[in-house]
């Protein structure tokens, strides 16, 4: 194809990225330096960098930020272990087990994730199940504190986003060589070893993959802490997204809400450019 | 891989799946239990399994009253749907195009469901499902006919600028969607669309767009090259080759690729919430169940999560088989 007919082809969709992708993220940059309410959209007032600076200096919002790191640090790392552990498991049985196992794991992946976070949270209202677990063990009443809603945060974000991992560690583990496993066990290596050796050496550029995208998607994790706070300050349990939300919907500082975003999105492309780089690399080679 | 044989291992091994998988559908299991309780019943110090099952709660949610007949509509409704789903089964019998035959199936049931309201007196939860399936509808269809172009273009063309392009999307992709809605609610507030279905299909469409582009793209790729060629060797155009020969053999990737973004824009909160003040759809709609103090709340979010899950499920159940695929191709190109 040449290049006139590529654009041809390309043309509405690069427009509507354009406008919509390109245009609103540097709009979002002049939105930052400005003083804005709901009351002077039309009016905003220029205030230069006095927003970031306000953002720097405001507790909640680093609050937040330590909140979405001890959210990254203990969810990702479970998710994609207990994914890889749960695809190897899987790997064992037979195809036709292997087919209503798949269906019950993807269920939560499948859900939309307000209909499954309010799913989840119906375990631990006052007659639910898991709260009447709770309280026939310890004794005494599941009660939303600080440290409960933190817990249901992660809890959840356990349960929804490791079927994705686990798929695509399953999908990756059916194309591994049988000979390299066989020749592994004439050799005499233990079924550790075998795992140690020969598998996760075989899914590293999946482990990597895996790593970038749930460390992005933890970031800017949104729907499951919203409904789960129930939007009250009280639980301290924000994550950045939603105290950028309640910045500009709630309090209606939009000017400072953008400067929250902006800063986001350049912590974000710290873990995104390796990303970038390294699907480009791969694209070309493919070429 | 080979089988372990060792019998404990293996029960461990059972065990263990078994146990993940219990953790995954309780949720499910227990919300649907919930939702057929009377607020009494679902508030009980133990749980309750065994119980008379209650409708009330999906009529308080759908119905501002019950009609006179309940049985009738329902009925007529299932007759009404029934015989669509049948139609559209054996499509391949009428003497048109299939394509024909479903669009005519989708545009009857579409205005079944929009003048149910001047019979039935339904809640404002009837209109956010309205308000889902048009939003729903129009993202996939802009979403997909321009996605198609591209993804074709994407995929033919050996330029850098191809990579670039896929790259820099994909990097738009990423990051988090906070930093293009405040921007739109901005224009939306400024140029009056705020509150309406086109600016929510638009911001949606393009929000979507890299991940569109990509996956068509690969479908596109797995399509040889010679089959455009030979129709362009016998004097088509490249647009009309692309439109006659290309887009029919293309129907399985249309239907992944659109099965992804209905789920996409189905779910999508974040921006629905920011850029609707009323006209949400069924996923801002059902987040207001979330918090509330009178007991009869539970049984209430139980419905209307219930509710909302539904769709999503009829629809993936129908077409599972693209799903995986879509999945797996993606994972492992990963």
């Amino acid at each position: 194809m040449n290049r006139r007919a590529f654009y041809m082809f390309m043309s509405p969709s690069l427009l509507v990225m354009l406008t919509l992708m390109v245009f609103p993220l540097i709009t979002s940059i002049w939105l930052s330096m400005q003083y804005m309410t709901f009351r002077n959209i039309n009016e905003p007032e220029f205030v230069g960098l006095a927003n970031y600076i306000e953002v720097f200096e405001d507790l909640k919002f680093w609050n937040a930020f330590s909140f979405t790191m001890t959210y990254i640090a203990i969810a990702v790392p479970l998710q994609i272990s207990s994914g890889f552990l749960i695809a190897v498991l899987l790997d064992q049985v037979s195809r036709r087990l292997r087919g209503i196992y798949i269906a019950a794991f993807l269920m939560p992946f499948i859900v939309v994730p307000v209909v499954g976070t309010l799913m989840v949270k119906q375990l631990f209202e006052s007659g639910g199940i898991v709260a009447w677990a709770y309280r026939e063990i310890i004794g005494s009443r599941f009660i939303l504190t600080e440290q409960s809603v933190k817990s249901l945060i992660i809890i959840h974000a356990l349960w929804a986003a490791t079927p994705f991992p686990l798929i695509v560690f399953f999908a990756g583990l059916q194309t591994l060589p049988d000979e390299l496993v066989e020749a592994s066990m004439i050799d005499g290596a233990t079924r550790l070893q075998q795992l140690r050796h020969i598998m996760i050496p075989h899914l590293r550029s999946l482990f990597v993959f895996i790593g970038l995208i749930s460390i992005m998607d933890a970031y800017r994790v949104f729907d499951s802490v919203f409904v789960l706070t129930e939007q009250n300050p009280i639980y301290k349990a924000e994550v950045m997204m939603l105290y950028t939300f309640r910045t500009a919907m709630s309090v209606q500082r939009l000017g400072k809400a953008n400067a929250m975003s902006v800063i986001t999105v350049v912590m974000i492309l710290v873990v995104l450019v390796p990303f970038l780089i390294r699907t480009y690399k791969e694209q070309t080679e493919e070429r | 891989m080979k089988r372990i044989d060792n019998r404990y291992a293996r029960a461990v091994i059972y065990l263990l799946l078994t146990a993940y998988a219990i953790f995954s559908v309780t949720p499910f299991f227990w919300t649907t239990i919930q939702s057929f309780k009377t607020p009494r019943q679902a508030n009980s110090r133990v749980p309750l399994f065994i119980f008379e099952p209650t409708a009330d709660n999906y009529a308080d949610l759908w119905l501002k009253s019950i009609p006179d007949d309940p049985f009738l509509v329902a009925i007529v409704l299932v007759a009404i749907f029934g015989f669509l789903v049948l139609v559209a089964i054996n499509a391949g019998r009428f003497p048109l195009p299939r394509g024909y035959v479903y669009l005519a199936v989708l545009a009857t049931g579409f205005a079944v469901l929009w003048f149910i309201p001047e019979y039935i007196k339904t809640q404002t939860f009837y209109d956010y499902f309205l308000n889902t399936i048009i939003v729903t509808a129009g993202t996939i269809c802009i979403s997909i006919s321009i996605g198609c172009l591209a993804g074709y273009g994407l995929a033919r063309y050996s330029g850098i600028a191809g990579v670039i392009i896929l790259v820099t999307a994909l990097g738009f992709r990423s990051l988090p969607g906070m930093a293009y809605i405040l921007p739109y609610w901005w224009f939306g507030q400024r140029s009056g669309l705020y509150d309406t279905h086109i600016l929510l299909i638009i911001t949606l469409v393009a929000i979507n767009q890299p991940f569109t582009i990509w996956m068509l793209r690969s479908f596109f790729m797995n399509i040889p090259k010679e089959i455009e060629e030979s129709a362009m060797v016998d004097g088509a155009n490249r647009l009309t080759a692309f439109i006659s020969v290309i887009i029919p053999i293309m129907w399985p990737g249309i239907i992944s690729t659109a099965l992804f973004t209905l789920l996409l824009a189905y779910s999508d909160f974040l921006l629905v919430r920011i850029l609707t003040q009323s006209n949400w759809t069924l996923t801002v709609a059902i987040s207001k169940y979330a918090a509330g103090e009178d007991p009869g709340h539970i049984t209430l979010a139980a419905a209307a999560a219930v509710s909302a899950a539904v769709p999503i499920i009829i629809v993936v159940f129908i077409f599972q088989g693209q799903l995986v695929k879509g999945l797996t191709a993606g994972a492992v190109k990963g």
